[in-house]
């Protein structure tokens, strides 16, 4: 019950900042967005010609009154249809969402754990030589960017001069094991590019745990190395990374699926975004945009909750 | 946001590490920084491509650059010492032009996301827990709730063919995080005594929030700095791939999303090189980054 009335509270909290991010998204995107007036007309319009457009998109109407429409097409989940396809935008989201979830999941996953994993031994082997070469090799990591990587790995594990174990594009999964030769390549480069800044972000926050007092205090009373990493260090060290992975998730949705969609030709949501960028397909861009605020404010949520679960002394207020 | 503040303990060190020793934390970052190996390393190559890029801004070399002058997709040789690419262009040429490109994204975005977040960083501290900190902060979340490349998208949309709408989207996102550090160190700072003097012979606000508060908060501006300048030239190689980065000269990352052609077909060199000047300069500027941080930051978390 408490939690459920702190939710309803966090809820109506956030909605200053879904105003303020449609807000932002309906000024730039639509209202100082392309002007579709005469792409849609013939040679040489006349003036009725050209108000009549201009009314039929309703461009004719003040600020504030198409803004409210905006905010309509929000609430009502219903955004039209799509630009240059002419599909509605609802059902384009139904179809590419799953996908882009499918695709990106195990390595989201994967660059969390091992990011932990890595984090964990570095730090039990603080200063040593197995932290250096651990935290080298993250800072190597982080100096490659993200587009390099796609397009190595692509050379390396789908292309004639490399292994050519993988398909190099698409996404035609029917079963199981289509679906991981599919996703082998794209996950191991998020994995690659997430394993830096993750294992770094995780070492820092372990190490800070490390140096508190009730940890000098265990290891004094003889507990084992393995129980204090768990029990001590990473138990105490969970409101930090579950902040960063819960943050995380809302900008992995859609910026992170944007080059591997891209890239690979996998009809999912970044790359329905990534085609409604170079097109202008403004329905689009609205839904992806405002549902992306409401992804944050309901991660925000989730992640006050969360803190709760792993730490009781956190109260919802 | 019910986080516990990690800040709270490092507060403490500050002014531990103040009593100890009476050195300022400058000179005492300087000769930390100087004993750094690899951060001295990382400076003098990221001082190299400096100079590299001074050079092509002052028109001494690769000025050929957007010259077809070879054949398509020479090898590498005593003449095109990088080969050619898809149409002809030197690739030495291109990726050494692509240096000032890159420090020019870097440091406007730098300079000017740092001054924003100092600025409303340093409002939004001392005024924190009024309608100008809640206002800043709403700001924030608003402009971190926005997927970056959409917005970028949707601000070269607004400014249709205006060269720098790369820069103003990235500016707008990227000061956030160093407002956020700015706003935490300011509050620390407010209640010190030094604030508490001032106020009391009478010091203007604003003087007191720009001469005595912000300059204490510079060794998180200047890391701070560091940060987004690597993050400005990473994000100008993706963006520049969507379409939506450089528009007028050449950059590694429109060599890079050029080559995504070129390496279907097998021809490797403008991928290989566009890829080795962007790690060069993006790991340099880590490593110094890195001791920087670690010469300036109390907690000393990152190295020990």
């Amino acid at each position: 019950m408490e939690v459920l009335q702190y939710a309803i509270r966090k809820l109506i909290g956030g909605i200053p900042l879904v105003l303020g991010v449609t807000f932002i998204s309906f000024l730039l995107m639509v209202y100082f967005g392309p002007d579709k007036t005469y792409e849609l007309l013939g040679k040489n319009p006349t003036q009725e010609q050209i108000d009549e457009i201009r009314h039929e998109l309703g461009y004719d109407k003040p600020f504030m009154v198409r803004y409210g429409e905006y905010l309509k097409e929000m609430a009502t989940l219903d955004f039209g249809a799509s630009d240059s396809t002419g599909e509605p935008v609802s059902k384009v989201l139904a179809r590419t969402v799953p996908i882009s979830l499918a695709l990106i999941t195990p390595g989201f996953i994967l660059g969390n754990l091992l990011g932990i994993l890595l984090a964990l031994i570095a730090a039990y082997h603080r200063s040593g030589p197995i932290d250096k070469y651990i935290m080298g090799f993250s800072v190597v990591g982080m100096s490659i960017s993200f587009l390099i990587v796609v397009i190595a790995f692509q050379i390396i594990f789908s292309s004639s001069y490399g292994l050519n174990a993988f398909p190099v594009r698409g996404w035609n999964v029917h079963s199981f094991s289509d679906y991981l030769r599919y996703i082998t390549v794209p996950t191991l480069a998020t994995v690659f590019v997430a394993l830096g800044y993750n294992t770094r972000f995780y070492r820092a926050v372990l190490v800070e745990e490390m140096t508190r007092d009730h940890v000098r205090t265990a290891k004094a009373f003889g507990t084992r190395p393995g129980k204090l990493l768990y029990k001590n260090i990473l138990k105490n060290s969970m409101i930090p990374i579950i902040t960063r992975i819960m943050f995380s998730i809302p900008l992995v949705v859609v910026s992170g699926s944007l080059i591997i969609e891209s890239y690979f030709g996998i009809p999912g949501i970044g790359k329905v975004t990534y085609d409604a960028i170079t097109t202008g397909d403004q329905p689009i861009l609205k839904a992806v945009v405002g549902l992306t605020a409401v992804l944050f404010v309901i991660t925000l949520l989730i992640t006050d909750i969360l803190y709760r679960v792993v730490d009781p002394r956190v109260s919802l207020k | 946001m019910s986080s516990v503040a990690p800040e709270q303990v490092a507060d403490q060190a500050v002014v531990d590490d103040g009593a100890a020793h009476r050195e300022s934390i400058w000179a005492k970052a300087v000769y930390k920084l100087r004993r750094d190996r690899l951060g001295m390393i990382g400076l003098g190559v990221v001082l190299l491509y400096f100079v590299v890029a001074i050079g092509v801004w002052l028109g001494i070399w690769a000025t050929e650059w957007g010259d077809v002058e070879g054949p398509k997709w020479a090898p590498m040789s005593a003449e095109y010492w990088f080969g050619t690419n898809i149409i002809g262009q030197d690739i030495f040429a291109r990726a050494i032009y692509s240096t000032k490109t890159a420090f020019e994204v870097g440091l406007v975005v730098a300079v000017l996301s740092t001054i924003i977040g100092a600025l409303l960083g340093a409002l939004a501290g001392f005024f924190s827990g009024t309608w100008i900190d809640e206002i800043i902060l709403w700001l924030k979340g608003v402009l971190d709730s926005i997927p970056f490349y959409l917005f970028v998208a949707a601000v070269a949309f607004a400014l249709t063919g205006n060269p720098y709408a790369m820069h103003i989207a990235m500016v707008s996102t990227f000061w956030t995080t160093t407002g956020r550090l700015v706003r935490g160190e300011v509050i620390k700072l407010k209640n010190f005594e030094f604030v508490e003097a001032a106020r009391a012979i009478g010091v203007p606000q604003v003087v007191i929030i720009f001469r005595h508060i912000l300059p204490n908060t510079f060794h998180i501006l200047l890391v701070q700095a560091t940060i987004v300048f690597v993050a400005a030239i990473k994000s100008e190689v993706i963006l520049s791939f969507l379409g939506l980065g450089v528009q007028d000269g050449v950059s590694w990352g429109l060599m890079i999303a050029e080559s995504t052609q070129e390496v279907l077909a097998g021809f490797f060199n403008n991928f290989v090189w566009a890829s080795v000047f962007l790690f060069g300069l993006v790991m340099a500027f880590n490593m110094f980054s890195d001791a920087l941080q670690d010469a300036l930051d109390p907690r000393k978390v990152a190295s020990e």
